[in-house]
């Protein structure tokens, strides 16, 4: 009779809970479709905007609508601006798929498992919470992280076909591409502990949505911010933005550590 | 028998609602052993204090050689809980439910695979292995919930109501499983309000309501409780001599007439048997049988939890 069981891996507890949750999470249709749904309609919007730029060129009030809300484009041929414009803007909009895609994941991994009563079982055994909550957090972010870069390149083959060479230089900047493939991790990321952060206080999966939308605010603010030139994101400021995200990251994944106590869950949440 | 299982004031507060109050208990490895209460009375508390799921607010608890508190996610490991709600996967099959928790208790390989299928064969399931368990009825995620809980083989398995909502061949396999893992020198702490369950099953019963009011073997519950009752038939039937011949034998506490039988109260059945019987019969009674009558663990329990309310 063997005295203790053997303890699993923190690899091992990564891999089951991660190969789990996508199993249940692509048997939920609602959820495939709930997390699938923003990315397309982005997708969609953006090749169509960036095609119907190039077909109909912008009247003069377009243009210098467009000059006075985005000093940076200024100068640049009529269409070409329009078209760059249309391009970085919903390169921004593409920043809100790692904000909006991981949270409903993440706040099913949690409330969806504490009303189904399966949280039980799974803090009886002896995976530590803090594992668990990484192995949620890395299950929930994996999904989101490459539907936004598949939608992305998706987007990027899409502007190169059709785009003007503003529109095609605008989505190949470096900097938007390090944006996409640095900080749309650290984004996901944030929105996954936040939304575990939040089902552990609350109850209803609609709630904790609604709460949870709220990160996609900064973002809207900074990217708009940035599309029209009142902020001027430059190399400096990407890495301290980047290095911000990484110690909230940090400071939400602490706090829902701390909030998500076994005792708690099994003792309040009914 | 080493003891495996030992608590020493262990209590538990909610705020002001004290769930369990100073619990002494010792259980023995390769016991079955009964835990019995009303509802409410911190039954569920209790099996979530042994299983390190919730932290004492005093005392202290010695499970598996462990200790609570200092040794919490070993002593997970060590043990086994069926929860009062299966809470399974409904997406995932019967066997990848079992596989999962496998891996997290440290399985891997040809030995969670043999595992997997050695309890999902125990419990009747080896059938529906590979079927979503969504499709299952209550009665099979119950045996499904059972398989997952002694899938690590632990020293000790916490059943919390195990064959509620079972049909009488499933709560067989259940109760088998039971006896078998005893037999395999685990313990068994059971929870159950299936009385007759518990009869046969445990080796010893704790009664509790926040606290161990009483705990003893069923047989020793009945006898100290309520002595041992024989009943004697006379035919065709018992006179008001018969019974006064009777209250004089030697060991007989206590005598009265019930539906057409005499009944004694004795503490040594196997002695007062032939007196009584020769007592009547030179009385002039016919005696058709005379037979050891059963309390119920029913009404030893309803005395006790009862008695310990109205004591309060």
């Amino acid at each position: 009779m063997s005295a203790v069981a053997a303890r699993a891996t923190r690899r091992t507890i990564v891999t089951s809970v991660c190969a789990r949750e996508w199993r249940e999470t692509l048997g939920n249709k609602l959820l495939v479709g709930m997390t699938l749904f923003p990315p397309i309609v982005i997708l969609a919007a953006g090749i169509l905007a960036v095609y119907a730029a190039a077909l109909y060129p912008p009247s003069e009030k377009d243009v210098q609508a467009l000059y006075a809300s985005a000093p940076a484009a200024a100068g640049l041929d009529p269409r070409e601006a329009v078209q760059g414009f249309i391009a970085t803007y919903f390169l921004v909009l593409f920043m809100l798929i790692p904000t909006v895609v991981p949270l409903t994941i993440a706040i099913y991994s949690v409330i969806g498992e504490k009303s189904a009563r399966t949280l039980e079982p799974l803090l009886a055994t002896p995976v530590g919470v803090g594992e668990l909550l990484l192995a949620k957090s890395i299950a929930s972010t994996i999904p989101a992280v490459i539907v936004t870069w598949i939608a992305y390149a998706i987007y990027l083959a899409s502007v190169l076909a059709l785009g003007s060479p503003a529109a095609v230089h605008a989505v190949t900047a470096p900097r938007w591409i390090l944006a996409v493939i640095v900080m749309v991790p650290l984004l996901t990321a944030l929105s996954v502990n936040l939304g575990i952060l939040i089902s552990t206080r609350v109850n209803d999966i609609r709630v904790a949505q609604q709460i949870g939308g709220l990160v996609v605010v900064p973002v809207v603010a900074l990217g708009i911010a940035q599309v029209t030139g009142r902020v001027v994101i430059n190399n400096e400021s990407f890495i301290r933005t980047a290095i911000v995200l990484v110690v909230v990251d940090t400071v939400v994944f602490v706090a829902a550590r701390l909030a998500f106590q076994r005792e708690n869950i099994l003792s309040r949440w009914r | 028998m080493a003891i495996v299982l030992r608590t020493e004031g262990l209590t538990k507060r909610f705020g002001k609602l004290l769930a369990v109050d100073g619990l002494d208990i010792e259980v023995h490895e390769g016991e079955v052993f009964g835990f019995l209460g009303p509802n409410g009375a911190g039954k569920t508390t209790t099996l979530r204090l042994l299983c390190a799921l919730v932290a004492p607010s005093g005392g202290g608890a010695e499970v598996a050689g462990l200790r609570l508190g200092r040794d919490d996610a070993r002593i997970r490991a060590s043990v086994g809980i069926l929860t009062e709600h299966p809470g399974l996967y409904e997406r995932l099959s019967a066997a990848d439910n079992l596989r999962f928790f496998a891996a997290l208790y440290g399985l891997s390989g040809r030995e969670m695979e043999a595992r997997v299928e050695r309890y999902l064969e125990l419990m009747g399931l080896g059938a529906q292995r590979d079927i979503p368990v969504a499709t299952f009825s209550r009665g099979m995620k119950q045996k499904m919930a059972i398989a997952r809980a002694a899938l690590h083989e632990p020293r000790i398995l916490f059943l919390d109501e195990p064959t509620t909502g079972l049909d009488p061949d499933a709560a067989r396999t259940v109760r088998d499983l039971i006896v078998s893992l005893a037999k395999e020198g685990r313990t068994v702490f059971l929870c159950t309000h299936n009385l007759d369950e518990a009869d046969r099953l445990c080796d010893r019963i704790a009664f509790f309501r926040r606290s161990v009011i009483r705990i003893d073997t069923p047989d020793r519950l009945r006898a100290e409780l309520y002595g041992r009752t024989v009943e004697v038939r006379v035919v065709p039937s018992p006179r008001p001599d018969h019974l006064a011949r009777v209250r004089c034998v030697e060991g007989v506490r206590e005598a009265w007439l019930e539906n057409g039988s005499i009944l004694v109260r004795t503490d040594d059945p196997l002695r007062t048997d032939p007196a009584l019987v020769r007592a009547l019969v030179d009385a002039g009674a016919e005696v058709a049988f005379v037979t050891e009558r059963r309390v119920s663990l029913e009404d030893v329990y309803l005395k006790v939890v009862h008695g310990a309310a109205e004591a309060r």
